[in-house]
């Protein structure tokens, strides 16, 4: 179908842009990679769209101490190609699995954080890494971190007469590791299940896992605990080890964190399967990338 | 996919935007409203019907093409975000005479059936192979899980694709066929031009072919014509007759079967209409003509046309005299770009019956340039057209067998002789 009729503009400088976004049902789009369909199906009909694809500065990929920044206007597969990149390894597991090719030349990643859509990879990979989101509304900007952005479904802290300007990833640092797997009925759809993994083996063990595609939202779980029970030969012990322990407690993992009734696409059981297979793959994966930063520096 | 577009003030819903972009290396500058895709501009104002719709939502993959050198999905893209920016079709990849790489190992591995996918799958691939060209077999399948096929069950599609890139790991042949500098219309743009009430151009047209008159310069399609005809003759009149035939637009018309003149426009056009019949087949083609231009010795004329069932034709006639020992000889050459029903005859029909009228034009200008009234003028004579065309294809046939029963006769074995 087509899009209903809307209002357009494009506004050269953050100002404009909110200023626009204080009319009534105005959208913001950027990438329009998940807005595009909702309108194309008519779920949504804005008055306007305010396209930010003109204000200057969104279009930055900036590094600085702490973390890659990303700003509104950055293509997924922009991230995807940059070297800079680098820095944030969990992003760049994740990207690939991002839609299709064709969606992440054009879609972004602040576009993906600010849909929010349960089954998305980024919101994960955002969680799990401990970021945060940039918001700029009428009275400035704020940062948010990610355990108070996505709020629900399709619902972040970003009010509506706000727009995401900016997404924070931490830079990966020493002795950490990092682990992603999804099952898709084909590559690139949104995932039945999905799960991002980091483990920190600097000092303590750390080891946080980030679900997607079975809730409302990402589920944060710090498995810490559980990792370092697995660890019979301290940091000697294999990645196979640390997969057939975990897989023997994962389904329990997967149970409880598995809160979406089945569809057309897969059962609540058969999803509670395919998560508790990706978290002990994921989280021996992760956990063997840790030891070998670790090994690696030293 | 780094190009950044200007700013632009607010537009209402119903207001036209006019965007500039190149597509296939030409620039275009198409009107539309907000809410406009790019892939509804592609095919409904530009006419490049290559560009296929599937689901227009994002999920199939049949509207791929490139935008600032990467590929997208041209029903996730209105085409007002698009100003400055550089697209690059399915036309673009290859000609008829010289396909694109890719277009050769799909049809060689038979990686098309229906051909409903195919554009989508070629522009794909051409984005996948220009980016990575060290990209592996074991690959292709998630690489190209962006596209939907549902004949081909995709092994022949991946065959293909990595056909090329093994044969081409240092880098990809470009697109052959973008050529800045000559106009951009598409195969279908012989409709009727959008406007605010009808952008999408879907209104049949008035009696006299209406929205065909607001059309202030006929431009030809891109893309190779469908039927190339060239014809020589030597004519048994004077080369002033010849000069007072090519002065006489109404004359000429009526040296053209079935053509008839209805309302001079001014500035060197002409609106007309003309009707052939062919078996069960009726078109009858409404549109306009223009004098691009008028010698004592050449004619070059721009036609564009349409016929109410859908099926729509341009061409371009140019005719020519000089002199010579029997009087005048005379040269005609016409393009013709057909789309709809008519190219739905296939080529070779199609190209039959345009020859043959093209040659009973020649015969009416011969006429009419010794002063007798052209014989053409009389109403169109489907049968003896068609009756023409395949009386050609017979006396071919016939010859070619006579040939053959000429070789047998001769003792001669051959591997052809069946
Ligand atoms: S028509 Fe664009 S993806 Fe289906
Ligand atoms: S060939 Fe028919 S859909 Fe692919």
């Amino acid at each position: 179908m087509k899009a209903a009729a809307f209002a357009y503009c494009r506004p050269a400088t953050v100002e404009d842009t909110v200023a626009e976004l204080q009319r009534e049902e105005a959208k913001v789009i950027a990438g329009g990679q998940s807005l595009v369909p909702v309108l194309a199906m008519r779920l949504a009909r804005p008055r306007t769209l305010v396209d930010i694809n003109s204000v200057a500065g969104l279009g930055r990929l900036d590094l600085d101490d702490d973390a890659l920044r990303i700003g509104a206007t950055v293509r997924q597969r922009c991230v995807e190609l940059d070297a800079r990149a680098g820095v944030v390894p969990l992003l760049r597991l994740a990207l690939p699995s991002v839609g299709h090719r064709e969606l992440r030349s054009r879609g972004t990643v602040c576009g993906s954080l600010a849909h929010d859509d349960p089954a998305a990879e980024l919101p994960s990979v955002l969680a799990c890494l401990g970021g945060s989101v940039e918001i700029t509304g009428p009275t400035g900007f704020r940062r948010v971190t990610a355990d108070q952005f996505f709020l629900a479904a399709m619902t972040t802290a970003t009010q509506p007469h706000e727009l995401v300007t900016a997404a924070f990833f931490p830079i990966a640092r020493r002795g950490e590791g990092f682990g992603f797997g999804e099952f898709a009925r084909r590559h690139g759809d949104f995932a039945l299940a999905g799960v991002c993994v980091k483990v920190s083996m600097a000092q303590a063990i750390v080891a946080t896992i980030a679900c997607f595609g079975v809730a409302d939202g990402p589920v944060v779980r710090d498995v810490s605990g559980l990792l370092e029970s697995m660890l019979t030969d301290g940091p000697d012990t294999t990645e196979d080890t640390v997969r057939d322990g975990i897989s023997a407690v994962a389904g329990d993992l997967a149970y409880d964190i598995v809160d979406t009734d089945g569809d057309v696409h897969a059962s609540r059981e058969y999803r509670r399967t395919l998560l508790s297979v990706l978290l002990s793959r994921e989280i021996a994966r992760a956990y063997h990338d840790a030891v070998r930063s670790m090994r690696e520096v030293s | 996919m780094t190009n950044v577009v200007p700013a632009l003030a607010r537009v209402e819903s119903h207001d036209l935007i006019e965007v500039g972009f190149t597509v296939n290396g030409t620039p275009a500058q198409p009107r539309v409203a907000a809410r406009v895709t790019l892939s509804d501009v592609l095919r409904d104002q530009l006419g490049l019907t290559g560009t296929h719709v599937g689901c227009e939502h994002g999920v199939c993959g049949m509207c791929t093409v490139l935008l600032d050198g990467a590929a997208v999905r041209a029903c996730l893209v209105f085409a007002v975000q698009l100003q400055g920016s550089e697209i690059t079709t399915v036309e673009a990849l290859g000609r008829p005479d010289q396909l694109h790489p890719l277009q050769e190992a799909f049809s060689r591995h038979h990686g098309l059936q229906c051909g409903f996918c195919t554009p989508g799958f070629l522009m794909s691939a051409f984005d996948l192979l220009s980016h990575r060209p060290d990209v592996t077999r074991a690959e292709l399948p998630n690489e190209l899980s962006g596209v939907l096929c549902r004949c081909t069950g995709y092994r022949n599609i991946i065959d293909a694709v990595d056909d090329v890139a093994c044969a081409y790991r240092e880098g990809l042949p470009g697109p052959g066929n973008c050529n800045s500098g000559r106009s951009l219309v598409g195969r279908n743009a012989a409709g009727p031009v959008s406007t605010p009430q009808d952008p999408v151009g879907n209104q049949e047209t008035d009696a006299d072919g209406g929205g065909l008159h607001t059309i202030d310069a006929i431009r030809l399609p891109t893309s190779e014509p469908t039927v190339t005809i060239t014809v020589d003759r030597q004519i048994g009149a004077t080369m002033d007759g010849v000069a007072r035939v090519f002065s006489d637009v109404q004359l000429m018309a009526r040296c053209l079967p079935g053509a008839q003149l209805t309302d001079d426009l001014g500035g060197g056009r002409y609106a007309g209409r003309a009707t052939i019949g062919l078996g069960p087949v009726k078109l009858s083609f409404r549109g306009v003509a223009q004098i691009v231009d008028q010698q004592r010795d050449r004619i070059t004329i721009l036609a564009q046309g349409r016929d109410a069932g859908g099926s729509g034709a341009q061409a371009q006639f140019s005719l020519a005299a000089e002199p010579s020992a029997e009087g005048a000889r005379l040269t005609a050459d016409a393009q013709m770009f057909l789309t709809g029903r008519i190219a739905g005859f296939g080529r070779s029909l199609a190209g039959d019956v345009s020859r043959r009228m093209f040659a009973d034009f020649a015969a009416a200008i011969e006429q009419a340039a010794r002063g007798e009234e052209p014989v053409a003028a009389e109403p169109p004579s489907a049968a003896r057209l068609l009756t023409a065309a395949l009386a050609s294809r017979m006396s071919a046939w016939w010859a070619a067998a006579r040939s053959r029963i000429a070789r047998r006769g001769a003792g001669v074995q051959n591997s052809d002789d069946r």
